[in-house]
């Protein structure tokens, strides 16, 4: 079967925010207002609408009625884990990774230094090592 | 506006194989094989129901994109056609004074006009690849040019058309040429 798309815009798509005052936030999509926007809602924010341009589609899909209670929406979440599947996900792992980089001080920076001297450091002794044993 | 998703199927007779890949169409039937190149469009071709139906698919397309479906589907149907039925075009030569002279050569592949409106010039055509061209049998001054590709078949007849136009004279008069009168299939049944 020809797959061209995988992720569709459907209601219960978990879509990441990439643009705008909510921008890092992920958001459900419940309901689709038109061709080009959607209506948006999260636990800790108010439901809203945005435009798909400014949405990335993640993989996760929870279960939940056209434009629920925010109970409800906050109960769908729970059952379907998305926060955990979120952050074990390589994309999700990646965000808490660069959030870390960004927020490191100066001296912060200069122990992510020595780390990076002491690792190339260790791995050109190993590689060393394999050199002369393939000469020999 | 763009349509986010339109798409269109058509069946696949029994007897020919169709294999699609990359936008590359092969039809294959009791006539031959055909290939068509649709790689100057932006659909999706997607053999389903194990070969039985081809289904064309354009997301996000234009009003052109969209109108495109439908014509590379008759395309493809034209394929089917030619592959299992053949097409047969019927050209009558039509002379007010001057007989035209034509003779077939080169084994049904060429055709050499001569006396076209008492000229000296003697017009030569070659036939497309796969289109063989023979004078009719029992119809008097009729051409019949039979081949597996419709686009070719028909291209022939054009040129062959295209190389007998009267120059220099009110054509309201001199209505001398060599017409397509017939487009039809080889084999008549199904």
């Amino acid at each position: 079967m020809l797959q061209p798309f995988k992720r569709y815009v459907e209601i219960g798509r978990v879509a990441f925010v990439t643009y705008g005052k909510e921008y890092g936030r992920l958001v459900v999509i419940v309901d689709v207002i038109d061709q080009n926007r959607a209506l948006v809602d999260s636990p800790e924010m108010v439901r809203g609408q945005i435009n798909f341009k400014r949405l990335s589609l993640t993989d996760i899909k929870i279960d939940i009625p056209r434009v629920p209670k925010k109970k409800t929406l906050i109960d769908a979440m729970e059952t379907a884990d998305v926060k955990n599947k979120w952050e074990n996900s390589s994309w999700g792992r990646k965000l808490i990774v660069q959030k870390r980089r960004a927020s490191l001080n100066d001296f912060d920076r200069f122990k992510v230094m020595l780390a990076k001297i002491k690792r190339g450091g260790a791995i050109r002794q190993e590689l060393a090592k394999l050199k002369k044993a393939d000469v020999a | 506006m763009k349509t986010i998703l339109s798409s269109q199927t058509m069946d696949i007779p029994e007897g020919v194989t169709v294999k699609v890949n990359a936008k590359i169409v092969e039809v294959e039937g009791p006539r031959g094989k055909l290939t068509r190149d649709f790689k100057h469009l932006n659909l999706d071709f997607e053999l389903i129901e194990g070969g039985k139906k081809l289904k064309v698919d354009a997301w996000f397309g234009s009003r052109k994109t969209t109108a495109a479906i439908r014509t590379s589907i008759s395309h493809v149907q034209n394929l089917i056609t030619g592959v299992t039925k053949g097409y047969r075009y019927k050209m009558r030569l039509v002379y007010a004074h001057f007989p035209i002279n034509a003779s077939i050569t080169n084994s049904n592949a060429c055709i050499e006009i001569r006396n076209f409106l008492g000229e000296k010039k003697v017009r030569k055509v070659d036939m497309l690849e796969g289109v063989q061209i023979f004078r009719s049998e029992k119809v008097k001054d009729e051409l019949v040019l039979d081949g597996n590709d419709v686009e070719l078949v028909s291209r022939s007849a054009a040129l062959i058309n295209q190389k007998c136009h009267v120059k220099n004279k009110d054509i309201r008069k001199f209505l001398d040429g060599i017409y397509v009168s017939e487009k039809g299939t080889v084999n008549e049944e199904a």
